[in-house]
């Protein structure tokens, strides 16, 4: 009997001991349960009227006009134009419409390589998801539309996120966090969480010499072909017709790159072509990954600021394992396509705009990389 | 059973202590108690910054943030920002899902003080293209075991000019805590710095001062480099003077744990290094007190030792032009040199006192040969002027016969009789 109560009160010793641990290690462990409770879109709050009276930004989108009828259809209004540079940022798999608006009467300049618009000039972007991937011009939703307004003071950028009928689209300038479902290709059920920016960190990526800027309405990016619907023309040809563009001199004179997913293109000119929209919006002199010595603009021939047996900067977990931003002939050693094939922030680049991995792109630029010597 | 009990509880115990030993690090403040704040008030703060105007000041009263998008301050000229305290303004990014850094600043006369910033999953505060940049009373931590997985800089001021850090606290960063790079015009001063793989770093920098700092429990207390292949290509012009550069033993972990150095040249810093100039050109080193590191106190190295491309337009690789007088060194008997790394390696095996011997001062002796045949003429113009020298352990290594044939020497008579001038001059900047 004696035994017996030491032995029961052994036991009871080790299983405190148990909870103790239990209890410690989790202890030692960050709670990180307090994840913001997210929304597939704002709620339907009753809007405020607002008048188009020209001082913006607006509340509302559908204040601005840019659509006629029922304003989720996105039927652009006559003096809002269609545009599509040749190839397009990944953002976590959105589909995007773009627009701009020019002013009555004005005109956007090339000048060199550059495609200035006028003050009062307005892109427009709408962000949207099909609801089955496999019938891209099905049900879809529209999550965000981005505007880029050309003021007094030079471009801003205003985010507009849309309510959950989809009847209008508010300003929102803190940006938002929204739960994403679709059908992909194959068939299967998506979630992903897609940040909106805050207004600020548009320019993370719309920078040129810390001057807020667009980045595919650019003549390199529109010097291409384009169906309208009732025709097919050359952008930036079709813009000077509608008599808003000044200085282009036929497709040959211009620079224009190709679509990346354009698998007739050769290797070489698809990956710069991907690198130039994906990166070199920060990764360029004049962008704010200057101080990475790192450029990957589709001309850039130099191989050091191609990153070609290139040490990193200021990398951070970014490196991973790896000692080179490009090791020729070994992608799986590249410091680049570590950063490409990863969600972990720090890690993945870009650092803003896609919380999923691009993985056509990724194979493509590994093709690349597999190719260089 | 009994003796099996007190085991398995001695055992608990340990196990207790080390599986919290290693995560929970050092705090500079308990933020525990702080009133968590509502989503409307984080989402104020994030459109104060957005909305900020010129000459103004945007107040970040008392209380814990918790972030879920970057504060960014846009273009602006002549704003402050200002907290509650670094004990009671306590900014967290430990939920930010996107963004390289949790607050940036861009603009012109920009002051940020009295806050805190934690577990930024990038860098925790970056000040880009700013002329006049003031960082005062900022504590940047990070707050989570997982040391690799901590963001690269705490406090980094780049591509800046005219920037002040002062009585700022940056700890547990995995590579810098006080990182200023390409900038102009810097000083960092009485601030503290602890338990990141660097301590305080001025990389590709003119004209820097940093003085009555305590870098300790780092892996390398204080760095000067220049790397290569950057816009702004070498700098020049750096003095380090009146820090307290202790205990700096921590083990580096800018890469995981049993992952070797990768590409980032700070994942080569052998622990327990005190100074290190890495291609540094033109920098004073004088009563500084160098205590316990001990691999050693101050390494000299030019940028071959990384053993990467040491070629790039307008840089050099050599470390030239340096002047050390007058600090004050301490070594634990009982210390021995890093053998992680290969520097710390090469110190513990091949110093010129002897096997596992922690130094003073080493110099890898790399020279430029089209300037001299011999190094013996101190073509670097390396200039070490120490109190009782004789008493200090001082190597200086031969690699360029080849790995098979690393030599070293403790004469220091070559590199004592010289003199070096450095200039800096930060008087426009001593007011702030």
């Amino acid at each position: 009997m004696e035994l017996r109560k030491s032995e029961y009160r052994s036991w009871l010793l080790v299983i405190s001991f148990a909870i103790l641990l239990v209890v410690f290690m989790i202890s030692c462990q960050k709670t990180n349960n307090q994840e913001s409770k997210k929304t597939a879109a704002l709620p339907d709050a009753i809007l405020e009227v607002e008048t188009a009276n020209g001082k913006y930004p607006y509340r509302r989108l559908s204040t601005y006009g840019f659509f006629t009828g029922e304003i989720k259809s996105l039927n652009p209004a006559q003096e809002v134009i269609f545009y599509k540079p040749a190839s397009s940022l990944f953002s976590d798999h959105a589909f995007k419409s773009r627009f701009v608006y020019i002013p009555d009467g004005e005109k956007a300049q090339i000048e060199n390589e550059d495609l200035n618009l006028p003050k009062g000039s307005i892109l427009v972007k709408n962000f949207y998801f099909p609801l089955d991937f496999r019938e891209p011009k099905g049900e879809r939703k529209i999550i965000e539309t981005r505007l880029m307004i050309h003021e007094e003071k030079g471009w801003q950028a205003y985010p507009y996120i849309w309510n959950e009928s989809q009847t209008d689209a508010v300003l929102k300038v803190v940006g938002g966090e929204f739960e994403i479902r679709y059908v992909d290709l194959q068939g299967k059920g998506q979630i992903i969480n897609y940040l909106v920016p805050n207004k600020n960190q548009c320019k993370s990526c719309h920078n040129k010499n810390e001057i807020m800027a667009p980045i595919g309405f650019q003549t390199k990016h529109l010097n291409n072909e384009l169906d309208y619907g009732q025709i097919n023309s050359n952008q930036l040809e079709y813009l000077t017709k509608l008599g808003h563009l000044d200085g282009f001199k036929g497709a040959s004179a211009h620079p224009s790159m190709v679509d990346y997913e354009d698998e007739s293109q050769v290797l070489n000119v698809r990956a710069m072509a991907y690198l130039d929209i994906n990166c070199a919006h920060c990764h360029s002199a004049e962008g704010p990954a200057s101080t990475s010595g790192l450029f990957l603009t589709y001309n850039q021939r130099d191989p050091m600021k191609l990153g070609i047996n290139k040490t990193p900067v200021a990398a951070g977990s970014g490196a991973g394992s790896f000692k080179f931003d490009i090791v020729p002939g070994n992608p799986d050693e590249s410091i680049i396509i570590h950063r490409m094939n990863s969600t972990q922030v720090g890690v993945a680049m870009p650092e803003i705009g896609r919380t999923t991995i691009d993985q056509k792109g990724l194979e493509l630029i590994k093709a690349w990389i597999a190719e260089l010597n | 059973m009994r003796n099996y009990l007190n085991f398995f509880s001695g055992l608990t115990l340990v196990f207790i202590l080390f599986s919290c030993g290693s995560s929970t690090t050092e705090q500079s403040f308990n933020t525990s108690q702080l009133t968590r704040v509502s989503q409307d008030e984080v989402d104020k703060i994030i459109e104060a910054f957005i909305m900020a105007e010129d000459s103004s000041t945007i107040e970040i009263p008392a209380g814990f943030y918790e972030m879920n998008s970057q504060l960014i301050l846009d273009n602006k000229t002549s704003v402050k920002i200002k907290g509650a305290g670094m004990d009671q303004t306590v900014i967290s990014f430990r939920n930010l899902k996107s963004g390289g850094e949790g607050v940036k600043i861009v603009g012109k006369n920009i002051t940020i003080e009295d806050l805190s910033i934690e577990d930024a999953p990038g860098d925790g505060i970056k000040a880009q293209h700013t002329d006049g940049i003031i960082f005062r009373r900022i504590n940047v931590t990070w707050t989570n075991g997982d040391k690799s997985q901590n963001g690269t800089y705490a406090i980094y001021p780049v591509q800046c000019k005219n920037v002040v850090i002062d009585e700022c606290i940056a700890s547990h960063s995995k590579d810098a805590g006080i990182y200023v790079g390409q900038s102009e015009n810097i000083v960092v001063k009485n601030s503290i710095a602890f338990g990141n793989v660097a301590g305080i770093e001025i990389e590709n920098c003119d004209n820097a001062e940093v003085y009555g700092n305590t870098a300790r429990d780092n892996a390398g207390g204080i760095l000067v480099f220049n790397l290569p292949g950057l816009p702004k290509s070498d700098g020049k012009g750096t003095k380090i003077y009146d820090n307290d550069v202790i205990d700096n033993n921590h083990e580096n972990f800018a890469t995981p744990m049993g992952d070797g150095p990768n590409g980032n040249t700070v994942t080569m810093i052998p622990p327990g290094s005190g100074i290190v100039l890495l291609a540094a050109k033109e920098v004073e080193i004088y009563g500084n007190r160098i205590l316990r590191n001990k691999t050693t106190g101050i390494a000299i190295a030019s940028y071959q030792v990384t053993g990467f491309p040491a070629e790039a337009p307008n840089w050099s690789p050599y470390t030239t032009d340096i002047y050390v007088h007058d600090n004050d060194y301490e070594r634990n008997w009982y210390q021995f040199p890093d053998f992680s790394r290969e520097l710390g390696k090469l110190i513990l095996v091949y110093n010129a006192h002897g096997f596992g011997k922690s130094q003073d001062i080493i110099y890898d002796g790399i020279w430029d040969e089209k300037l001299s045949s011999t190094i013996d003429s101190n073509p670097m113009r390396v200039c070490i002027q120490e109190k009782e020298i004789e008493n200090l352990r001082f190597t200086r290594f031969v690699l360029t016969e080849g790995e098979d044939n690393i030599g070293s020497f403790k004469e220091y008579q070559p590199f004592q009789d010289c003199s070096v001038e450095v200039k800096t001059d930060n008087s426009g900047l001593a007011s702030l």
